[in-house]
């Protein structure tokens, strides 16, 4: 009796001062007197105990970030075009290789190794084997399973099927020509002719046409059409991800889902993260997949969660401050007071990006047709002005478009004087040299020009500046107007106006990306320039097989002269930073491919 | 119809209709406030280039956001950051335009919608309710009945979709077309014609019907039949006896519309459908100002004062009108 | 009675069928489809998306298939061919049979959505706040306007109009700013932008989380906003309507029997002077509901109208459209529900 009174009365002292000290905060050394007995005899005993120290807050295994405003347009690898689509197929799938989203170095991905063949245009993959496919089924992550009931996993075929879907006209992908410029037979079946008169066989011929086989469940082969460097960046591109055949066009016991396998409670991935929700324009959440092995260069993830929100840059830097977010963009208006800010200005983190901010012409259209007009709009704008009063994110004027630092591009410091810088003079004098060729006396007589950008903040207070300089340097008045995001793809690529502004960040870091995959005839921006320059296309041509780095990298320097001074195409603005603010809490990486590798991130879990 | 406050009527001399209803608005206070706000609005939008220190489109990109010590007294979360100015006595924008300059130019998009709203309004609507009571029968049936379907448009739904088609539509139209044309207009007035455009045929819905219905009541009166008697022929009968007896509603109604049409025009700016940039609208402007709303508030804040107190100067002004014109209490204090 | 009812209600039809054909006509009118501007299609594929979507056919039969697909109700013993053909309303009848109504289409801006989609998860965030906002109105606009007309010209009187005519005169677009720098900035009380909720929703809009904090304080701020102007049309109706019941004879009646005040005005007065109030209800909410966007898009909130106004400069005709006819309809059905009864207060009216 003496024995439960005592073990009672010490665990009421005990569990009484924990509680205390719970509330109080530090645990404190607590004298109990205990009576007990001992081979018979009572004792009276000090006893010190020192109770058990709080348990600290932890905060859910749960990173919250942002997309920026808008839906996600697809998830599906062969339509992904933005990089908020991009970011989630990286995160759910991986590619045959990888970058290193910092080193921007190529790392085998899903093909462990590969071997060439002697002409350098024949790569044999070796596919990771024992990676299952897998699903969300509402409450965790689980295995696809075939018709006889064993797991599927990602095999060759699979790499296979989805190159070959997302060159298909039928898959109507946006992004198939940069797979069409390098694997060969691709290009035949993206561009095929009268796609839809085609007979049955006519069409699986040109999908057979295309030279990715393979030969079994491990091993992959593709040919390429040039020996290039960046093949292998290529086949890497979310857009060569394998696609799961089943899901999408169904089988004998699983339904099709045609373009709604990318639903949630459709989707099916193998990646270090799983679709969990999408609730369109609101939020999406991705979760930890369990089943992933985790490879040298895609690790097991160590945040359980992610959670995408969809706010427009301001709202979403207003939750950041409220403690919903832990890492968002800074918004243009509020540069200021984040750094002078004593907390934000420590998360504040200014860091280079890979993305060149340009205005480009459309150089049919009266009065960009001429090289003076172009190259004097070009001249006056006052770069570094606009960073210091407008963008006030340190970033860099550029001078030419492809960014410094990409293999083969050119740098500053061993190309200093390359490309177009601001002078106000000049731009005077190329302005005089156009109104004496057409015979004009007053810039009344120019035709109007129109600045077109998509709708954001700061693109629009950068337009109004701009077209201010205009006005002050050369007094000429333009008209600026502005359209949402997805229409103003389609204007641009349709029928652009004179003058309008795009952003370009690179896929893989080489100049191949910039000059020739966006400048040059057949790449992405060729529609709006409607510019050609022959020189300029065999210079790249020949540029892509150049092995010595030096050389290589002056004829890209010679190309960029061309683009942005000879013929002025368009006018380089500057080279972006990216700036963040995160939590102390986070342990991040900073991807400079303009997405994040989040499988490599983590969280400190206490809350301090 | 709303009842005024029940007045024991003090007889007086009798005037006519309008100077009666002149001497009932002078003494109603909050009228009297709202109309000299008017008024000095009007000066302020007619003499906007006298009164404002800058133009509303020049930039000084160095004094992007600056502010005159008088804000950063109102607003002390802003010192560790704000850039201080004594150039611009309300602060500079985004790419260093003066603020004050920008409202003032702002108060000139604003009343013009307030002026040409109701006159579209007042003109279309008048002369289709006219023409529709006075005729009845079929045509005034086949007219109502259209007048009936606007109405049951969704008005600002309907709005919205004009200012996007004129906005797509219209600019990308080919050089010689109408659409060309109309396009270039309204390029060279800052966007305002197309806004113009939208209001007005969203506007006379209401007029036609208040006008039809009065013309309907009005038609059986004996002067109109003593007017055809002696020979008056109908358009004579229109203009000349039933048009100054339905006026006086009808500018009543009119007038308490606009403060509708300014808050439209705003919303319009303000989700840029509005006027193109640079020129001002209380409505872009609150629009630029609320992405600042953390950083620099009275960014937004002073076109909201601005856009408000318009707005109450107008309703003011509406109210004070419609008591001094109804004709219960012709004759009253 | 029946008649006159029938005939609101074909009138109610004609309406509709003729907002949507002037919409339709409008938005067709916009030069180029949504589809011939894609830069790498080839022809083929364009002519097999617009095959999908019918835009291949002439107008005029666009246009009827689409009513056909919206009015038309079909009972189908067969689950949906593909997306496009899914529905709004989907109740299972007996056996295999579905009754399938509704179907605006599917969305031209996402390959994954259709317009159904849209508005099953847009429409309830839009009817929470319009709901809400009503209740704002109601209980600032019917305290205000009871107390100015009992309290008539009274320092009441004057305040109670007063800050209904303030009511009136801030719109949205400059209370929304003002509100989120007082309330979100620099109090840091409630959050600036978004929406507390998500779906699923009980009974299609009922939030699960109604009586949470984490509802309510997303909601404050826009409902206020909203309801600040409707409170004084709500005020001035309710102030004038009580004023005019006072007067009449059965209320002086009801005092010379001794009743006290109180009991005079709420039991008497009051049930006759709010029978206007409730006579516009209706309208008001549908005229709530159509207004909403401005506040959804000053407040960043994921409602129907917002995602009208996006629809728009996507140029995704099905949304815009289907949009249109659904706030259409509410509209039609208030203002013919109103008409109906005042029909049946006023038989005079029957008979016009």
């Amino acid at each position: 009796m003496l024995s439960k009174k005592w073990s009672i009365l010490v665990a009421a002292l005990l569990v009484g001062t924990t509680l205390l000290t719970a509330c109080g905060g530090a645990p404190q050394v607590v004298t109990v007197e205990v009576t007990k007995v001992v081979a018979g005899e009572t004792v009276v005993e000090v006893v010190t105990a020192t109770p058990p120290p709080p348990p600290k807050e932890m905060r859910p295994n749960v990173l919250y970030t942002n997309f920026g405003p808008g839906d996600v347009p697809t998830i599906d690898p062969a339509l992904s075009t933005d990089t908020s689509s991009v970011q989630v197929v990286d995160e759910i799938t991986v590619g045959l290789t990888r970058l290193h989203e910092v080193s921007l170095l190529l790392e085998p991905g899903m093909a462990e190794s590969w071997t060439v063949s002697d002409d350098g245009l024949t790569y044999t993959f070796k596919v990771r084997q024992g990676i299952p496919w897998v699903r969300w089924n509402g409450s965790a992550v689980e295995e696809v399973l075939d018709c006889e009931g064993n797991v599927r996993y990602v095999t060759a075929n699979d790499f296979e099927y989805g190159i070959k879907r997302t060159g298909s006209p039928d898959t109507a992908s946006d992004y198939a020509y940069v797979l069409g410029f390098a694997i060969k037979g691709l290009n035949e079946l993206n561009g095929a002719a009268g796609w839809g008169d085609l007979t049955a066989e006519e069409k699986q011929a040109l999908v057979d046409g295309v030279a990715v086989k393979a030969l079994d469940a491990s091993m992959l082969e593709v040919t390429f059409t040039t020996p290039a460097v960046y093949n292998l960046n290529i086949i890497g591109l979310w857009v060569g991800h394998a696609q799961p055949k089943w899901i999408i066009e169904g089988d004998d016991c699983t339904e099709a889902r045609g373009d709604r396998w990318t639903e949630p409670g459709f989707n099916q991935s193998y990646g270090p993260y799983v679709l969990k929700e999408w609730i369109h324009d609101s939020s999406m959440t991705l979760v930890k997949n369990t089943l992933w092995p985790g490879i040298e260069s895609v690790p097991v993830p160590q945040i359980d969660e992610i959670q995408f929100a969809m706010l427009d840059a301001s709202p979403a830097f207003s939750e950041y401050e409220a403690g919903n977010l832990d890492t968002t963009g800074v918004p243009l208006p509020d540069m200021d007071r984040v750094k002078a800010d004593p907390l934000l200005s420590q998360e504040l983190i200014i860091a280079p990006s890979g993305c060149t901010y340009y205005y480009g012409f459309n150089v049919t259209k009266a009065p960009m047709d001429n090289v003076h007009m172009r190259r004097a709009l070009s001249h006056a704008v006052d770069r570094q002005g606009l960073i210091d009063n407008v963008l006030k994110g340190g970033q860099e004027p550029a001078q030419w478009f492809c960014r410094p630092g990409n293999a083969g591009c050119p740098t500053m410091a061993d190309h200093p004087d390359t490309g177009i810088k601001t002078d106000a003079e000049a731009a005077k004098a190329e302005l005089k040299a156009y109104m004496d060729e057409m015979g004009f006396t007053s810039v009344d007589q120019i035709p109007e020009i129109v600045l077109m950008y998509n709708t954001s903040e700061g693109h629009k207070r950068i337009a109004e500046a701009v077209a201010e300089m205009w006005k002050e340097s050369l007094g000429i008045q333009v008209t600026v107007t502005n359209q949402e995001w997805k229409v103003y793809l389609v204007t641009v690529q349709e029928d652009s106006p004179q003058v309008w502004r795009m952003g370009w960040c690179l896929d893989y870091p080489d100049a191949n990306n910039w000059t020739r995959e966006v400048m040059d005839v057949g790449g992405s921006a060729s529609a709006s320039t409607q510019w050609t320059n022959d020189t300029f296309h065999q210079i790249l041509m020949d540029a892509a097989l150049e092995p010595d780095p030096v050389k290589r990298q002056d004829m890209y320097a010679q190309a960029e002269q061309i683009l942005v001074y000879d013929d002025a195409a368009i006018i380089p603005m500057y080279w972006y930073t990216r700036v963040t603010v995160t939590k102390p809490y986070v342990n991040r990486t900073y991807s400079q491919h303009g997405h994040e590798a989040y499988e490599k991130w983590s969280l400190n879990l206490e809350i301090e | 119809m709303a009842v005024s406050e029940a007045v024991v009527p003090v007889r007086r001399r009798t005037a006519s209709l309008w100077a009666d209803a002149l001497y009932r608005l002078t003494r109603n206070k909050a009228s009297v406030f709202g109309g000299s706000l008017v008024i000095l609005l009007v000066l302020t939008a007619v003499f906007a280039a006298q009164l404002s220190p800058y133009s509303y489109s020049d930039q000084d990109r160095e004094q992007t956001d600056a502010v005159p010590s008088w804000i950063m007294g109102l607003f002390p979360m802003i010192k560790p950051y704000a850039k201080l100015s004594g150039e611009f006595p309300l602060g500079a924008d985004y790419v260093g335009r003066d603020l004050l300059s920008r409202l003032i130019y702002g108060a000139q998009i604003s009343l013009s919608v307030a002026l040409v709203g109701p006159l579209i309004a007042l003109f279309v609507g008048t002369v289709y309710g006219l023409i529709s009571g006075f005729f009845s029968g079929r045509v005034d049936n086949l007219m109502m009945r259209f007048v009936d379907i606007m109405y049951a448009f969704p008005g600002m739904l309907l709005i919205i979709l004009m200012m996007a088609f004129f906005r797509s539509a219209f600019s990308e139209s080919e050089p010689g077309t109408f659409a060309y044309l109309m396009n270039a207009i309204d390029r060279r007035f800052g966007g305002m014609l197309f806004i113009f455009v939208g209001i007005g045929i969203t506007a006379w819905m209401g007029t036609a019907r208040l006008a039809r219905g009065q013309v309907l009541s009005l038609r059986e009166q004996e002067f109109t039949l003593a007017a055809r008697a002696m020979g008056a022929g109908n358009g004579r009968i229109i203009f000349r006896h039933l048009l100054p007896n339905v006026l006086g509603p009808l500018v009543i109604t009119v007038t308490l519309a606009i403060p509708g049409y300014i808050a439209t025009e705003a919303f319009l700016s303000f989700i840029g459908l509005g006027v193109n940039p640079p020129t001002p609208s209380w409505g872009s402007m609150i629009a630029d100002g609320s992405q600042s709303i953390r950083t620099y508030p009275h960014q937004a804040i002073l076109p909201a004062l601005a856009l408000s107190i318009t707005m109450f100067a107008f309703n003011f002004l509406g109210d004070g009108l419609r008591d001094a014109l109804d004709p219960r209490l012709r004759g009253t204090q | 009675m029946g008649r006159y009812v029938v005939r609101r209600i074909f009138w109610m039809l004609l309406v509709l069928f003729l907002i949507s054909l002037i919409t339709f006509a409008m938005e067709h009118a916009v030069p180029g489809g949504p589809f011939d501007r894609e830069k790498k299609l080839p022809a083929e594929i364009i002519a097999n998306l617009e095959e999908r979507y019918h835009l291949d056919q002439p107008y005029w039969k666009q246009y009827a298939l689409y009513l056909y697909d919206v009015l038309v109700p079909r009972i189908t013993k067969q689950k949906p061919l593909s997306m496009a053909d899914e529905t709004m309303i989907n109740v299972k009848l007996g056996g295999a049979y579905y009754l399938r109504w509704m179907n605006f289409g599917p969305s031209y801006s996402s390959r994954s959505r259709t317009v159904n989609d849209i508005i099953r998860e847009q429409l309830p965030v839009s009817l929470q706040l319009g709901l809400l906002s009503m209740a704002v109105a109601l209980s600032i606009g019917l305290p205000m306007g009871i107390l100015a007309a009992l309290k008539q010209n009274t320092i009441w009187d004057y305040l109670g109009m007063g800050v209904a005519i303030f009511g009136v005169s801030v719109p949205v677009v400059a209370m929304g700013p003002v509100l989120v720098w007082i309330f979100g900035v620099a109090l840091k009380w409630l959050p600036p932008t978004g929406w507390g909720t998500k779906p699923p929703y009980l009974f299609f809009f009922v939030p699960h989380n109604l009586f949470t904090w984490n509802f309510w304080r997303y909601a404050l701020m826009p409902a206020f906003a909203v309801g600040t102007g409707f409170s004084a049309i709500i005020a001035r109706l309710t102030r004038a309507s009580l004023l005019q019941v006072i007067h009449e004879d059965y209320i002086r009646t009801a005092r010379a029997k001794g009743l006290a005040e109180r009991v005079v005005i709420t039991r008497h007065a009051l049930r006759n002077a709010l029978i206007p109030v409730v006579t516009i209800l209706g309208p008001m909410f549908a005229a709530v509901l159509t207004g909403l966007f401005v506040v959804e898009q000053v407040f960043g909130i994921p409602g129907l109208g917002r995602y009208f106004i996006t629809s728009i400069t996507n140029r995704d005709y099905p949304v815009i459209m289907g949009t249109i006819l659904l706030y259409a309809i509410f509209l039609v059905i208030a203002n013919v529900l109103v008409d109906i009864t005042y029909a049946w207060l006023d038989p005079r009216i029957r008979y016009e």
